[in-house]
């Protein structure tokens, strides 16, 4: 009794010192690993993409050594799995130790090993991708292979992503034992979420690499079955994509409202919804096989219940947020239908870019729609159509939101301020940003549809009349490139400069309160158990069907090639 | 309770529309995965008004929730042979066979006995399926015949592995249940 007692008393001290010191030093500097890495990934990754939309517009010809497809794979997988998760664990671990009273000692070392593999992990993916030995690009969709060490580099990778993943459990069930009865702190219960959803994702990637990619590259087997691996490939990429989507979302449920001075929305639908996504989001990732061969009309037909199932939490997570900004407005008296909107702070850039951010995600995801259905998917699928399509989501709604994040997370674990200077930086780089990622993604998403494919070096195609009508096109993709480029090394210069040279001072972890007279919410949110295992069971129902057909009924075995 | 009444019937009415049925009853999975429980579901989702209208009746004859889910289990386990899926598809009675014993005689009593069930008791019907599920997959996989005249070898083989991912799914729940004990973090 008294060894509980003591327990919770440490608890609430730790409690109590987090709120007063915002972070602990300890767990601080994992977060500050964690962005550090994310944001040079940002500047190298962003700097093959600029010399990618510069080749892509016919500006710029690459020198013999250095090859399209070989930047197109260093830029995915910079962006899309070391920025992104960098930048997704970094905030988590931060959210963890603020709201859960700190990491506890295990989980800080865990987090460090973890560090330590997808590292190591990741210098074993680069050295091949450098030797032109791996630009199978961000997908690495087989009978494409790449050298072994590739994928060597991603079982480490998966491997860390693991032990993070254990170590959010764990500092969240420690938690919970000091809590009893208590809802999970609701930004720690977005990060459970996450890391479910990180392990579900890297599970199926795991057995791809394990069982299917790295035999068939050392030789051991003669043939790779190219639709099952493309199929495990799709459900963890789906899957990852979402993972950093639920995270952008976690801070616009939980963040915004503080920093535009309100409360959250419904406490209940918030849990709700981060339910529902990670239940429904490893099957969407069919709608990426619409045009696949070997996959019968029935399992096409279901494919779009399964990814349009994810449409309605994201639905209300859109009423939601307007429903917050709209309360807020008007408490500050703002009048009329849109009057509202006038009391937001549009001059503080922790608003500003998550708020763009939301605002593309609607024909970010209107275009995701189009991309789930038989008919369309037809005329955008390996289009320009695509690329614009996850430059709207990835690009603009969820990096866009993480550099929101940054202007208030990067000074918390440097212990400085977000300077009236840089808030002007971000700003800019924030309006930069939109208009470069506008004209890119616009382009990509109307050359798609005259027919220009996605994926290809810079070609006139022999001059061919058609395909002569999309250099224009071409050439305004290079133009946002160019303007991308300069705001990626404004956000870059924004978060080296609050990570050192910034005021030294206290800055606020803003989470913001549920409204006074809310209706409580009820325990069964906290069931993770049972949610984890109706996520297995969807899992079950959506894959069985055609993973047995796709092995039953296998084609011969595709042995490797290097298209390159 | 009303509410949830009106839910179970519209779903009710949805399964029994005849695209909707042939739909599901085209593929052996479904028909067995899909269409059977959610007709198990739209009982249980109907029964909660018969609960509060017949509390006599139910308190009479089920009172422990034993015999209740006993009915249950008898009438799944009927539906889970697969000479019975195959008579539902080629004979009409067997056919509203279906459309009556699962909803009415295994989504009530479902609904009725749970709650009356201890932990023990709940968990005992979970080891129960899982036992039966990882029985009826292998029947299904390694079965050299065609067990149903309606469905070629391969949606057999489908099924039998469907059976058995659910199995592992309520063995990952089992283990769930007896390794984490509740009463430490609720």
């Amino acid at each position: 009794m008294g060894a509980v007692a003591e327990k919770r008393n440490s608890t609430a001290f730790r409690d109590s010192a987090n709120k007063a010191l915002g972070l602990n030093p300890q767990d601080a500097n994992i977060s500050k690993a964690y962005l550090l890495v994310g944001f040079i990934a940002l500047l190298l990754g962003g700097l093959m993409g600029v010399i990618q939309g510069l080749n892509r517009a016919g500006v710029l010809e690459l020198p013999t050594w250095l090859n399209y497809y070989q930047i197109l794979t260093a830029h995915g997988l910079l962006l899309v799995v070391v920025m992104s998760s960098f930048i997704t664990i970094g905030y988590f671990y931060a959210g963890f130790s603020h709201t859960l009273g700190g990491l506890l000692p295990k989980v800080r070392k865990m987090a460090w090993i973890g560090f330590g593999l997808k590292i190591f992990g990741f210098v074993l993916v680069v050295i091949p991708v450098l030797m032109n030995e791996a630009s199978v690009m961000y997908t690495f969709y087989p009978p494409m292979a790449a050298h072994p060490m590739f994928y060597f580099g991603l079982v480490f990778i998966v491997l860390g992503v693991w032990m993070l993943a254990a170590g959010a459990f764990v500092n969240v069930a420690n938690w919970r034992k000091n809590n009893k009865g208590q809802h999970l702190p609701i930004l720690a219960f977005f990060g459970t979420g996450v890391f479910v959803l990180l392990v579900g994702a890297t599970a199926i990637v795991a057995v791809e690499v394990i069982f299917m990619i790295i035999p068939w590259t050392l030789g051991w087997v003669d043939g790779i079955n190219v639709m099952v691996s493309r199929t495990l490939f799709w459900a963890f990429g789906h899957t990852a994509v979402n993972i950093w989507y639920l995270t952008a979302v976690s801070a616009w449920y939980v963040i915004i409202p503080k920093i535009i001075g309100g409360t959250r929305f419904n406490d209940y639908l918030t849990r709700v919804v981060v339910i529902a996504l990670v239940i429904m989001n490893i099957t969407g990732g069919f709608h990426h096989q619409i045009i696949d061969p070997g996959i019968s009309l029935s399992i096409k037909y279901m494919h779009v219940f399964m990814s349009l199932a994810i449409g309605f939490p994201s639905l209300m997570t859109a009423y939601a947020m307007f429903r917050v900004f709209e309360r807020t407005g008007r408490r500050k008296g703002g009048k009329g239908a849109l009057g509202w909107l006038r009391k937001l702070p549009w001059g503080d850039v922790r608003f500003l870019a998550p708020f763009i951010a939301m605002a593309a995600f609607i024909p970010a995801g209107a275009g995701g729609i189009v991309q789930s259905t038989n008919q369309l998917n037809q005329v955008a699928h390996n289009t320009m159509w695509v690329v614009g399509h996850f430059h709207l989501t990835l690009g603009m709604t969820v990096v866009m939101t993480f550099f929101g994040i940054s202007y208030w997370l990067v000074p918390l674990v440097f212990k400085r301020v977000l300077t009236p200077a840089m808030n002007k930086v971000g700003v800019i780089q924030t309006i930069l940003w939109t208009i470069g990622m506008t004209i890119m993604a616009f382009s990509m998403h109307a050359v798609g549809l005259f027919g220009s494919p996605r994926r290809t070096s810079f070609t006139t195609y022999g001059d061919f009349s058609s395909t002569l009508g999309w250099d224009p096109y071409m050439a305004a993709i290079g133009v946002g490139a160019v303007m991308l480029a300069i705001a990626g090394v404004l956000q870059i210069y924004a978060v080296f400069n609050m990570m050192f040279f910034a005021p030294k001072g206290k800055t606020e972890f803003p989470i913001a309160d549920v409204e006074p007279d809310e209706a409580p919410t009820p325990y069964f949110t906290e069931r993770w158990g049972v949610w984890v295992v109706l996520m297995l069971i969807v899992v079950a129902m959506a894959y069985v069907p055609p993973l047995i057909d796709m092995i039953v009924n296998a084609p011969p075995g595709s042995p490797p090639f290097k298209t390159w | 309770m009303r509410t949830q009444f009106i839910y179970g019937l519209l779903l009710y009415l949805f399964l029994l529309l005849p695209p909707v049925a042939y739909l599901l009853e085209s593929i052996m999975i479904t028909h067995m995965h899909m269409q059977m429980p959610l007709l198990v579901i739209s009982g249980f989702l109907m029964g909660g008004i018969l609960l509060k209208r017949f509390p006599r009746f139910f308190e009479k004859w089920n009172n422990n929730g034993i015999p209740g889910i006993t009915l249950f289990l008898i009438i799944i386990i009927y539906w889970t042979i697969p000479r019975t899926m195959d008579e539902a598809l080629t004979l009409q009675s067997i056919q509203a066979w279906k459309f009556i014993s699962l909803p009415f005689l295994a989504g009530i009593p479902l609904r009725d006995s749970w709650k009356k069930l201890s932990k023990a008791g709940k968990n005992i019907i979970i080891v129960i399926f899982t036992v039966k599920y990882f029985g009826m997959g292998a029947l299904y996989i390694w079965a050299e015949d065609q067990l149903c005249n309606n469905y070629l070898i391969i949606e057999q083989l489908t099924l039998g592995w469907g059976f058995i991912t659910t199995a592992i799914c309520l063995v990952i729940y089992l283990i769930y249940v007896f390794t984490v004990d509740p009463t430490k973090y609720e």
